[in-house]
């Protein structure tokens, strides 16, 4: 048997499609310059993607077929030698749509092997929310802004070949930059894009992640209910009725807190969440009438609390809040946790305006896909910019 | 005179009069797998609530049944079951029957119980076109069938449908660098199509996510009409049309103000528009340009001005030539009335 590598590509369905199948692609096709078999694929359980729901895409490259056709002989890579993170805040881990909880993102790295994660933010940073484990291994940061597009229109940042140019750094051994280069030159004929490698791959570093570094939170979990645990005619049982609850300080129970699938919880989904300003909510419903998650708790006061367990972060809310600021989506990179807002700004109003006050200020536009026509080509210079500053 | 038609009663379902008066209960409540801004779990949500507890649903196949109810997931909160593709009209109108047998014979409670099947575009307008169209002609049973329509098979990665518009892109139309516009066939016109085509259907009306109360209550009028009825829904879908889900709202909006996507309902053969469509139609609203609604999703992405033209002026001929404006598409004599 020779040599076998594997490089996972953790993204957000749908709006990174395109550009973790340009990347695995990429490494297999690199890999063939240096006569190495590979194939791209994406997981199945991920297919059909949605939107912002996390997704896999893998990258095998083997130095011989049959050693190749061992490693596809399973349903996907068990151990991954390289885990490409391509939005930070899936660092928090990632519920994939095919149902098997929260898993960390390195949930797969072998010991000792390299997570890439695409982020303006710095290391310690993503270590909060990056859970802790028993396994050493090193991380890296691709210093750039989070590359979004949607289905059919993609966003040609050089990202795909900047992360060629990092893996390439980060294992030698399943790519070499002279390899990408090429594949560079030769497939996507774009000088341009072959220096974005080269650059990202003179600077890209790792650092050393020692066990037991990192989010001390337990990731959400169930038990994975067997086909006996079903009901007579192969049924299982719906949502109860939620019901009224309790507000932290008076104690008065009013509002209405709808019961919520235990078993999928779709935060993971979220790259933005929505930050409410309860003193200039004037309980006109929209938000929570308008969510097509439901995800809104109807506090005994009368307001809308985003719940936020169950928020994936599409934003509807603050298109349709009437109120200017009053519902303001921030990136998740902001947070930890998800924590009650409205239950915050019961217990203490004060300190409420003050966070909500060093919160939403900062929050800059975050592009989550397609507005109009022209958008992607009035970004990328900016985007380019940042990624050749490093 | 005796009709031989065998009517039972339906829930009496009010209008709710504001949005403030619509009940927090929720049947369809947040734990499914769709897309962020999904407009099609919106109208689940709001046709489950407008519906209440005692009510069924039936769903094919299509992304309201993968996402939300694969193996142990579900947000329902309603007894719901799968059917075929094809198949909402006979399911809908089986379970209806099935109620009717059970009561009879006793084995449950009589009581009106709310059937409602939901079909996606490809399930509806499609494959189970068939089947719906025969379910409109049995005026016995009380039922509902909700299309929710995203305009593409959007559950399996966006295939053409029979609703899909003129130009788009998807999986089957790819624009090519010789042949730009791949997909050349205009919209199905779904709803007025069960309405001329079944003239004992007492209802029939099209609605959209971005007008959640008038959704609700059409829903419940629907309902509460008896025999057969048929809503048909638009919902924006950001995956496929390729917008930022921030926009879901506003492109149902849009949809409506561009006169894409006229909103009505027919009761008891009554024709009554309403919103902005009302405000279109009687001139108090001038339509917007069909540019604002196209430029802003991705996937018209590849139209040249022509093309936006050519979409213009099929929306105008729906407007200024149709017997009934942007419903019914007989023509009015109006070029011989109108010599250019």
């Amino acid at each position: 048997m020779g040599q076998l590598f594997a490089v996972e590509i953790i993204y957000r369905g749908v709006f990174q499609k395109t550009l973790a199948k340009n990347i695995t692609r990429g490494i297999v096709l690199a890999a063939h310059n240096e006569g190495k078999l590979g194939i791209s694929f994406g997981r199945y359980g991920d297919s059909p993607e949605r939107n912002g729901i996390p997704a896999k895409s893998f990258a095998i490259v083997a130095s011989d077929a049959q050693t190749l056709e061992a490693g596809m002989a399973q349903y996907e890579p068990k151990q991954v030698d390289v885990t490409v993170v391509l939005d930070d805040t899936l660092c928090k881990g990632a519920e994939s749509w095919a149902w098997y909880g929260l898993h960390p993102v390195h949930q797969a790295l072998k010991p000792g092997g390299t997570l890439i994660v695409d982020s303006l933010q710095d290391a310690p940073t993503l270590l909060k929310g990056i859970h802790r484990r028993q396994e050493p291994y090193k991380l890296g940061i691709v210093k750039g802004v989070t590359s979004f597009s949607g289905m059919w229109v993609y966003k040609d940042d050089h990202t795909d070949v900047r992360i060629l140019g990092a893996i390439a750094k980060a294992l030698p051994a399943v790519v070499s930059l002279a390899s990408i280069e090429k594949f560079i030159n030769e497939k996507l004929k774009n000088p341009l894009k072959a220096t974005s490698a080269h650059t990202t791959f003179e600077r890209f570093t790792s650092m050393n992640v020692k066990p037991g570094e990192g989010n001390a939170e337990e990731p959400f979990s169930f038990q994975l209910p067997k086909w006996n645990n079903m009901r007579k005619g192969v049924s299982v049982n719906g949502q109860p009725q939620g019901g009224p609850y309790a507000d932290p300080v008076t104690k008065e129970v009013g509002g209405f807190r709808p019961v919520r699938n235990d078993k999928f919880k779709k935060y993971s989904t979220r790259t933005m969440r929505p930050v409410v300003n309860f003193e200039t909510c004037t309980k006109c419903t929209l938000c929570w009438l308008n969510c097509p998650d439901a995800s809104f708790d109807v506090t005994p006061d009368g307001k809308y609390d985003a719940n936020l367990e169950a928020c994936c972060g599409c934003g509807i809310c603050e298109a349709v809040c009437p109120v200017p600021n009053c519902i303001t989506m921030v990136a998740e990179t902001a947070f930890d946790g998800n924590a009650s807002q409205w239950e915050a700004f019961r217990k203490d109003k004060a300190a409420y305006k003050e966070w909500l006050k060093a919160t939403v200020q900062p929050a800059g536009e975050r592009s989550h896909g397609f507005r109009y026509r022209g958008q992607y080509k009035e970004q990328i210079p900016a985007v380019l910019e940042i990624a050749e500053k490093g | 005179m005796s009709t031989f038609v065998e009517e039972k009663p339906t829930q009496k379902l009010e209008s709710f009069k504001g949005v403030k008066k619509v009940p927090h209960e929720e049947y369809y409540t947040s734990g499914h797998r769709t897309c962020q801004g999904c407009e099609s779990a919106q109208i689940m949500k709001l046709m489950a609530k407008a519906a209440g507890p005692r009510t069924i649903v039936l769903g094919s196949t299509g992304c309201m049944y993968v996402a939300n109810t694969s193996y142990y997931a579900t947000p329902w909160g309603v007894p719901w079951m799968h059917t075929q593709l094809g198949s909402s009209g006979s399911a809908a109108l089986g379970a209806a029957a099935a109620f009717r047998a059970q009561m009879r014979k006793g084995a449950m409670k009589d009581e009106p119980i709310n059937v409602i099947a939901f079909c996606g575009d490809g399930g509806g307008a499609d494959m189970g076109l068939g089947a719906i169209s025969a379910t409109m002609t049995h005026p016995d049973y009380n039922l509902l069938i909700l299309m929710y329509d995203n305009e593409s098979y959007a559950n399996t990665d966006i295939q053409i449908s029979g609703t899909s518009p003129y130009g788009v892109n998807t999986s089957f139309s790819t624009p090519g660098k010789v042949k730009r516009i791949m997909h050349h066939r205009w919209k199905k016109n779904m709803a007025p199509l069960m309405l001329v085509g079944h003239p004992t259907c007492k209802y029939v009306g099209t609605i959209s996510t971005s007008y959640p109360l008038q959704a609700m209550n059409s829903v419940r009028k629907a309902l509460s009409i008896g025999g057969p009825t048929f809503i048909h829904c638009l919902n924006p879908c950001p995956k496929g049309w390729d917008f930022d889900p921030v926009l879901s709202f506003e492109l149902g909006e849009l949809a409506v103000n561009t006169g894409i996507w006229p909103l009505y309902e027919v009761e008891n053969g009554v024709l009554k528009l309403y919103g902005k469509t009302e405000k279109i139609a009687n001139g108090q609203f001038k339509r917007l340009p069909v540019r604002d609604y196209l430029l802003k999703q991705g996937r018209f992405a590849h139209f040249i001005d022509e093309d936006i033209e050519y979409f213009q002026s099929k929306i105008d001929e729906m407007w200024n030539k149709w017997l009934v404006p942007g419903i019914i598409p007989l023509r009015r004599e109006i070029e011989a009335d109108e010599p250019r």
